[in-house]
């Protein structure tokens, strides 16, 4: 699990440019350079087992870090809807490089950057907003304008929050979470405010959780919770509408960045209705061979996992669409022969284009089998670098 | 009045200096009058802008009324066309935007030397009284070389030097125009030179020349 | 046929290349006229934007009710409950050569974009200036003067400490450091978690917690709106440079277009139709125009870049590009550059060509009937600059009816209308000038002849003379509009900045400030202000928010302060002020249309103040309603937080002494005390810039005009020469008749600057007294410098002298050969 690597450290060095507009769109390559500078920093390795709940917190020796959370949704009358929260970190530089102690609370190791969506038939809303790390005692992390903790667990920037619902101080703090955000884009206001309930385990990807991401052994960290039933109200153009349905939230940390080959990603989250969880993503030119890099989790109802690679899986576009001015494929066939799986998944609407600062398509999808068009679940798409 | 000797003149060309006078001698006294003639390009102009002070010889001296012109400055010989010379051309050469009064009495005016009644009579003389207030590009051809000519007598000359002041007219205006001419020579009593190609033109004037190969031919015949 | 016809009106340049580097040249100054204007609203819009930063404007400022200081604490509580705050630390910094300089501790990823101090930077200046050892932004001239504290690449504290390495940019206010908020309380000494201040976007409707309270943009010196009409007025001027150039095409082209007539009558004569000619003269033309215009733009902005490199920076800043290297402009300035050329092409090809189109194969020269047409010309140019007249006087009438701040681009209409009948009856002035001089002038030969022979050449030079007419007018109504400006702003310094110096002490700090300073012997007198946010309501007025300012009425402060409007009196009205009636700025009695003796109400959390108005008092460049009571009256009935301290001072004090003794006196918190006239000379340094490239506008605007000039003349050469033979034949040297023509080029040179002075008066009127108050509803004071009209008389002979120069020259060197050509027969 990769593609979030590039997205978060092309997001924070497009935050550096966001006075000149035209470099936003440079292609990867034009930040490849930093995976030398990857010295310094802890490093992503399989055998070293998660821990949990410490690990829900901030791993600042390790340079990018993310809280990834994406839920397809209905309102009353069973309307789609569709949200998005997530929170990066990148350090801004290794943990020892620095010639000054940081002091001072405003010194800052650390960047973050949030970005909020919600999106409804032709309706997509987004807003991303910054903050500094500041240096605080460990006690008094929770003040920071964005951070992280793991318990009782709570991440956030500003006002938009993913933080524990669990009262029991005894119980996993991480088995309810609450999420809320509000934002405008442009003049137009937007917001939820969600109870996530877990339905099942955490889920550990790759060798338990080290997720190797090429041939020479480069990886992340990766975990997920699939599983979360959610509740709450969103609003949207000036209505604010009671909804419920299925969330996943993601996990991820490393050093590390791919080469510069990789043109974009795609990838894929699941919920099929059958209580299935599917992840599955392909890097275009990540492979061995300049061709593509396939991997994904094939996850049973009770969260147990059977890692898929590039020989069980086929993604394959089939349609695509404009949006923003772009063509982005927005009709996939996602081939499982081992789960006897051949689906068609299909963007609920193709104008998801998210106008941030490092631009991206993310929105809800639809899965349906490829021969009989019976459905066959829901989730959510991100596609990078068109 | 008038007096050349061995005046010679040459220009430059893409073939070589062309010696358009060579030793001319000629003499014109007051009161007389001579017609200059030529084939095109025979040197008569330049002679007349010679005489006039307008150029200078390469050889030889030209006397204005007993004036040797080469002593001169070209202020003085300004001076000297201002005050003793009357030049008619012709293209007549007036003022479009100065009424035909003004035009008239400009070279006098310049000169300082502006005679009012003398003015007037010219104006009735050469008909152009009742057009005094207009402007030149509302006369024909024949008054506007009339008025042309008014100009150049308005300064009671010495030396009236005129080139083919009538061969932009037709052949009866240029008879009339050449009639008011002389006759306003022989009242004033100035010496005429008259540059022409026109042997009718010619035939009035006391003596007749003919510049060819640069020198002057022929005899001083003509009327008395 | 059509290469044969193409080289035969090329063969034209063949025979006369002075004609084709002048059409070119011509050409080139006109676009590059486009780029100086381009670069004088560049500058100016960074001036302001400058001198707006300065005066720390644009943004709201939170501070808690109770005046304790602000602390990380507040900020990220703030930000916890989502309001979109962003901290700021101030103070002042001495530095090692005993500068003293602002330094601004910013926090760029939370400032919000209305601050005037951008985050500004290539790829990695952001993580440079967030980390380790962070950066100093500042201003080139900034750094410039301060020499002595510059140690290599960095500049040292007084402690010879250094500060973060340098990164130049152009949008720091000047004597200013700014350094991320990291750094900066560090290097002021400050708390670790100190805060001067919170910012927040104006439009940003965040509620705030009860100990807050928000004050809306610091006003103290916004020039504001003032600057918004000084740039519209610019464009104003910058749109009527661009005339001047359009004039200058329409001059050089009509002469190359003119001059070919007998050979197009030629070429029609021997078969060509007129349709192949007219299509090969606008091939011509276009590739001129397209190549004169390119080359005018590149070339000017490298000369720009060259001259004066602040205005390449600041087109760069602008058009966030490397103008020099890159030349990427925006579209309209390509577009721009180009449409004057193909304009004045449009303009001159128009008339030349339609003649080239239907031309009359048999018609002789067309000398013969000079006058009848230049009467007939002159008369229509008379009709319809009267007809023009008559429209303006119309448009004036029913603007005038109109509510202020409506119909700006009636009011532009209305001033390109002027200019223009005032320009169409120059030559018919002109004409009628001469005509009556010639008939008067009998007894003075030669100089009658000179005028009669200049109306002559008044066909030719007309457009010559209208080009310097607008350029002198332009010249005029730049200059004193600028200057009117820049008088204006001062005087509004001068009301705002009445004491000698100024302190903003933390409210904490506020009554033992003024304590301390009232005991000092130097300080004769305090004025402080307060500032709050009410609702007006008056009779026959709609409710509306205003900003109520607190000031102390003491002698220094009501001799500065100007009154527009009082019921009985000045005296009267500052004693009604004095006893709590009020006084309301232009901006709102305009508004409402409320004056004195009315009375307002002002609503406000603390309750309802009702008072009579006394007095309206000019407030440029504020875009609210105002309404001023004394400092007293909104402690008391606004619970209004103290604002800045005017500190008037005995004559001869030192104020960089009282400073440092009150900063040692009492914990300021970073505030310190600001130096009145440091301030003015600042705000007059940021405007010096502008000026200098109004200057250099100006010299160009003229020498395109003086080119248009020089062109004609030399068109005109052979023509003159025929005029000046016959008189050089009747006795006239040639050393007169060239001192002759210099006479009557100054005469006429003269003539239409005496004509353009009034001309720049009501130009400039129109723009400050129409233009302006159509934008804005209220009007810039009208100042006329006599300098600049000298100047402009003076500048007139000056460009008509350089433009006789060449041709005059020739004239005096003239062989007589020369001149004997008119005379050979036929």
């Amino acid at each position: 699990m990769t593609r979030r690597l590039l997205l978060l450290t092309a997001a924070l060095l497009a935050l550096a440019l966001v006075l000149r507009p035209s470099a936003v769109t440079e292609s990867p390559q034009g930040f490849a350079g930093l995976g030398a500078e990857a010295e310094g920093y802890a490093e992503a390795g399989p055998g070293q087992p998660l821990r949990f709940p410490d690990d829900h917190g901030p791993h600042p020796d390790y340079r990018i870090e993310w809280w990834y959370l994406t839920a397809n949704l209905a309102d009353e009358q069973g309307q789609p809807l569709g949200i998005q929260w997530t929170l990066f970190r990148q350090a801004l530089a290794p943990p020892d490089a620095s010639p000054v102690e940081p002091t001072r609370p405003w010194h800052s190791r650390q960047l973050w950057m949030a970005h909020a969506a919600v999106s409804r038939g032709e309706r997509h809303l987004v807003e991303e907003r910054f903050a500094r790390g500041l240096t605080l005692p460990d006690a008094e992390a929770r003040r920071a304008q964005a951070g992280a903790v793991a318990e009782p667990f709570a991440a956030w920037l500003d006002d938009w929050r993913l933080n524990s619902r669990v009262v029991d101080p005894a119980g996993d703090t991480f088995e309810q979470l609450e999420v809320s955000a509000s934002g405008e884009d442009a003049g137009q206001p937007f917001g939820y405010r969600l109870t996530l309930t877990a339905e099942g385990p955490l889920v550990l990807h790759g060798e338990a959780g080290f997720s190797q991401k090429s041939a020479d052994g480069q990886g992340s960290y990766y975990y997920s919770q699939p599983f979360w039933r959610v509740e709450g109200e969103v609003e949207l153009d000036g209505e604010t509408h009671r909804v419920s349905g299925r969330g996943w939230l993601d996990r991820e940390w490393s050093s590390q960045l791919l080469g510069p080959t990789q043109q974009g990603w795609d990838w894929f989250s699941l919920h099929l209705d059958d209580g299935h969880r599917l992840m599955a993503f392909r890097l275009r030119g990540g492979g061995r061979d300049g061709d593509d890099y396939l991997s994904g989790s094939w996850i049973a109802p009770d969260g147990s996992l059977t890692p898929l690679s590039g020989d069980d899986l086929a993604l394959i576009p089939q349609q695509t669409s404009s949006a923003a001015g772009r063509e982005v494929p927005t009709r996939w066939r996602l081939q499982l022969p081992g789960q006897g799986l051949d689906l068609a998944v299909t963007a609920r609407h193709p104008e998801r284009w998210m106008e941030t600062a490092f631009a991206y398509w993310e929105g809800e999808v639809v899965a349906v089998d490829h021969d009989s068009g019976e459905r066959q679940g829901e989730g959510y798409l991100e596609m990078t670098g068109y | 009045m008038l007096e050349l000797r061995r005046v010679t003149k040459s220009y430059a060309t893409p073939q070589g200096p062309l010696r358009v006078l060579d030793g001319v001698d000629l003499s014109l006294a007051a009161g007389e009058s001579l017609a200059l003639m030529g084939e095109s390009g025979s040197g008569k102009s330049t002679l007349l802008h010679l005489a006039a002070g307008l150029d200078l010889p390469d050889a030889g001296s030209i006397h204005v009324d007993g004036r040797p012109l080469a002593d001169m400055n070209e202020a003085q010989r300004a001076a000297l066309r201002r005050a003793r010379l009357g030049l008619v051309f012709q293209q007549f050469h007036l003022v479009p935007s100065l009424s035909v009064a003004d035009n008239l009495t400009l070279q006098a005016r310049l000169a300082g030397r502006h005679d009012r009644t003398w003015c007037d009579t010219l104006l009735v003389r050469l008909g152009l009284a009742e057009m005094a207030r207009r402007y030149p590009e509302q006369l024909s051809g024949g008054q506007q070389q009339r008025l042309a000519i008014g100009r150049a007598l308005a300064v009671r000359p010495a030396l009236l030097l005129a080139d083919e002041p009538t061969g932009n007219l037709d052949e009866s205006t240029a008879d009339e125009v050449l009639a008011l001419l002389l006759e306003l020579v022989h009242d004033s009593g100035c010496a005429l030179l008259m540059v022409t190609h026109s042997p009718r033109v010619a035939a009035p004037l006391n003596h007749c020349l003919t510049l060819a190969h640069g020198r002057l031919q022929g005899s001083t015949s003509g009327a008395p | 046929m059509i290469a044969a016809a193409a080289a035969t009106l090329l063969s034209h340049y063949r025979r006369h290349p002075g004609q084709l580097v002048m059409l070119l040249l011509g050409l080139w100054v006109a676009s590059a006229l486009w780029s100086g204007v381009q670069a004088i609203n560049a500058s100016a819009r960074d001036s302001y934007d400058r001198s707006a930063a300065l005066f720390d404007a644009g943004l709201d400022r939170i501070e808690r009710r109770d005046g304790a200081p602000l602390t990380l604490d507040t900020y990220l509580a703030l930000r916890q409950a989502g309001v979109a705050v962003s901290p700021l630390i101030e103070g002042e910094l001495a530095l090692a050569g005993g500068e003293r300089v602002t330094l601004l501790g910013i926090e760029p990823l939370t400032l919000p974009a209305a601050s005037g101090i951008q985050a500004s930077g290539g790829p990695d200046a952001l993580g440079d200036f967030l980390q380790p050892p962070w950066r100093t932004r500042l201003a080139a001239d900034t750094l410039a003067a301060l020499d002595t504290a510059r140690h290599g690449e960095r500049l040292l504290d007084r402690n010879r400490q250094p500060l973060p390495p340098l990164a130049l940019d152009a949008s720091v206010p000047p004597g200013t450091l700014v350094t991320d908020i990291g750094v900066a309380g560090a290097l002021l000494g400050m708390p670790d978690d100190a805060i001067s201040r919170l910012l927040i976007a104006p439009g940003d409707p965040a509620e705030l917690p009860a100990p807050l309270v928000r004050l809306h943009a610091e006003q103290l010196a916004d020039p504001g709106q003032l600057s918004d009409s000084f740039h519209l007025n610019l464009t104003a001027l910058g749109l009527l440079a661009l005339v001047v150039g359009l004039f200058i095409v329409h001059a050089a082209l009509s002469l190359t277009l003119e001059q070919r007539l007998g050979m197009l009558r030629t070429l029609r004569a021997l078969g060509v139709p007129g349709t192949t000619l007219v299509a090969l003269l606008t091939a011509e033309l276009l590739v001129l125009g397209v190549v004169g215009a390119l080359l005018g733009i590149v070339s000017g902005v490298w000369l720009a870049g060259q001259l004066l490199p602040d205005v390449a920076a600041s087109l760069a800043a602008l058009y966030s590009e490397q103008v020099g290297s890159e030349l990427a402009l925006p579209w309209h300035y390509w577009l721009g550059g180009l449409a004057i050329t193909l304009g004045g092409l449009f303009s001159a090809g128009a008339t030349t060509l339609w003649r080239a189109a239907r031309l009359d194969v048999l018609a002789l020269g067309q000398r013969q009937r000079w006058r009848g047409g230049l009467q007939r010309q002159l008369a229509i140019m008379a009709v319809v600059g009267a007809g023009l007249w008559l429209l303006a006087l119309g448009l004036w009438l029913w603007l005038s009816g109109q509510p202020p701040g409506e119909r700006l681009l009636a009011g532009f209409a209305l001033v390109a209308i002027g200019l223009l009948a005032a320009t169409l009856w120059l030559p018919p002035l002109l004409g009628l000038l001469l005509g009556w001089a010639v008939r008067g002038l009998r007894q003075r030969p030669l100089v009658q002849w000179a005028l009669a022979d200049l109306q002559l050449q008044l066909p030719r030079l007309q457009l010559a003379m209208m080009a310097l007419l607008l350029a002198l007018a332009t010249n005029l109504g730049v200059g004193s509009m600028v200057g009117g400006f820049r008088l204006t702003f001062l005087d509004w310094l001068d009301q705002r900045l009445v004491a000698e110096a100024y302190v903003r002490p933390p409210t904490e700090q506020f009554e033992a400030s003024v304590a301390w300073l009232e005991a000092r012997d130097e300080v004769i007198d305090l004025l402080p202000t307060r500032r709050a946010d009410a609702t007006l309501r008056a009779a026959g007025v709609a409710a509306q928010p205003v900003g109520v300012y607190g000031i102390t009425p003491a002698p220094r402060l009501t001799q500065h302060w100007p009154l527009l409007h009082t019921e009985q009196g000045v005296l009267e009205a500052w004693q009604a002020f004095t006893e709590g009636a009020a006084l309301i700025n232009e901006q709102l009695a305009i508004a409402t249309g409320l004056g004195p003796g009315d009375r307002l109400t002002l609503s406000s959390a603390e309750g309802p103040l009702e008072t009579a108005i006394a007095a309206v008092y000019p407030d440029y460049g504020n875009p609210r309603g105002e309404v001023t009571l004394t400092t007293t009256a909104l402690a008391e009935r606004f619970a209004a937080p103290p604002g800045s301290l005017g500190i008037v001072l005995a004559e001869g004090s030192d104020v960089a002494a009282l400073g440092q003794a009150l900063d040692r006196a009492i914990d300021l918190a970073g505030a310190s005390l600001i130096d009145q006239q440091a301030m003015k000379q600042q705000a007059q340094a940021i405007f010096e810039r502008t000026f200098a490239i109004t200057r250099a506008l100006t010299v160009l605007t003229l020498a395109v005009a003086g080119l248009a000039l020089f062109t004609s003349l030399l068109a005109q050469g052979g023509e003159r020469r025929a005029q000046l033979a016959p008189l050089w034949a009747l006795g006239v040297t040639r050393g007169r008749l060239a001192g002759v023509s210099l006479v009557q080029l100054s005469l006429a040179a003269l003539a239409t600057a005496l004509l353009a002075i009034p001309l720049g008066i009501a130009l400039t009127w129109g723009l400050v007294a129409v233009i302006n108050v159509a934008a804005f509803g209220w009007r810039l004071p009208l100042h006329v410098f006599p300098s600049q009209l000298l100047l402009a008389l003076g500048l007139a002979l000056a460009v008509a002298w350089l433009a006789a120069l060449i041709p005059l020259w020739r004239l005096w060197r003239s062989r007589p050969r020369e001149l004997l050509m008119e005379f050979s027969a036929s």
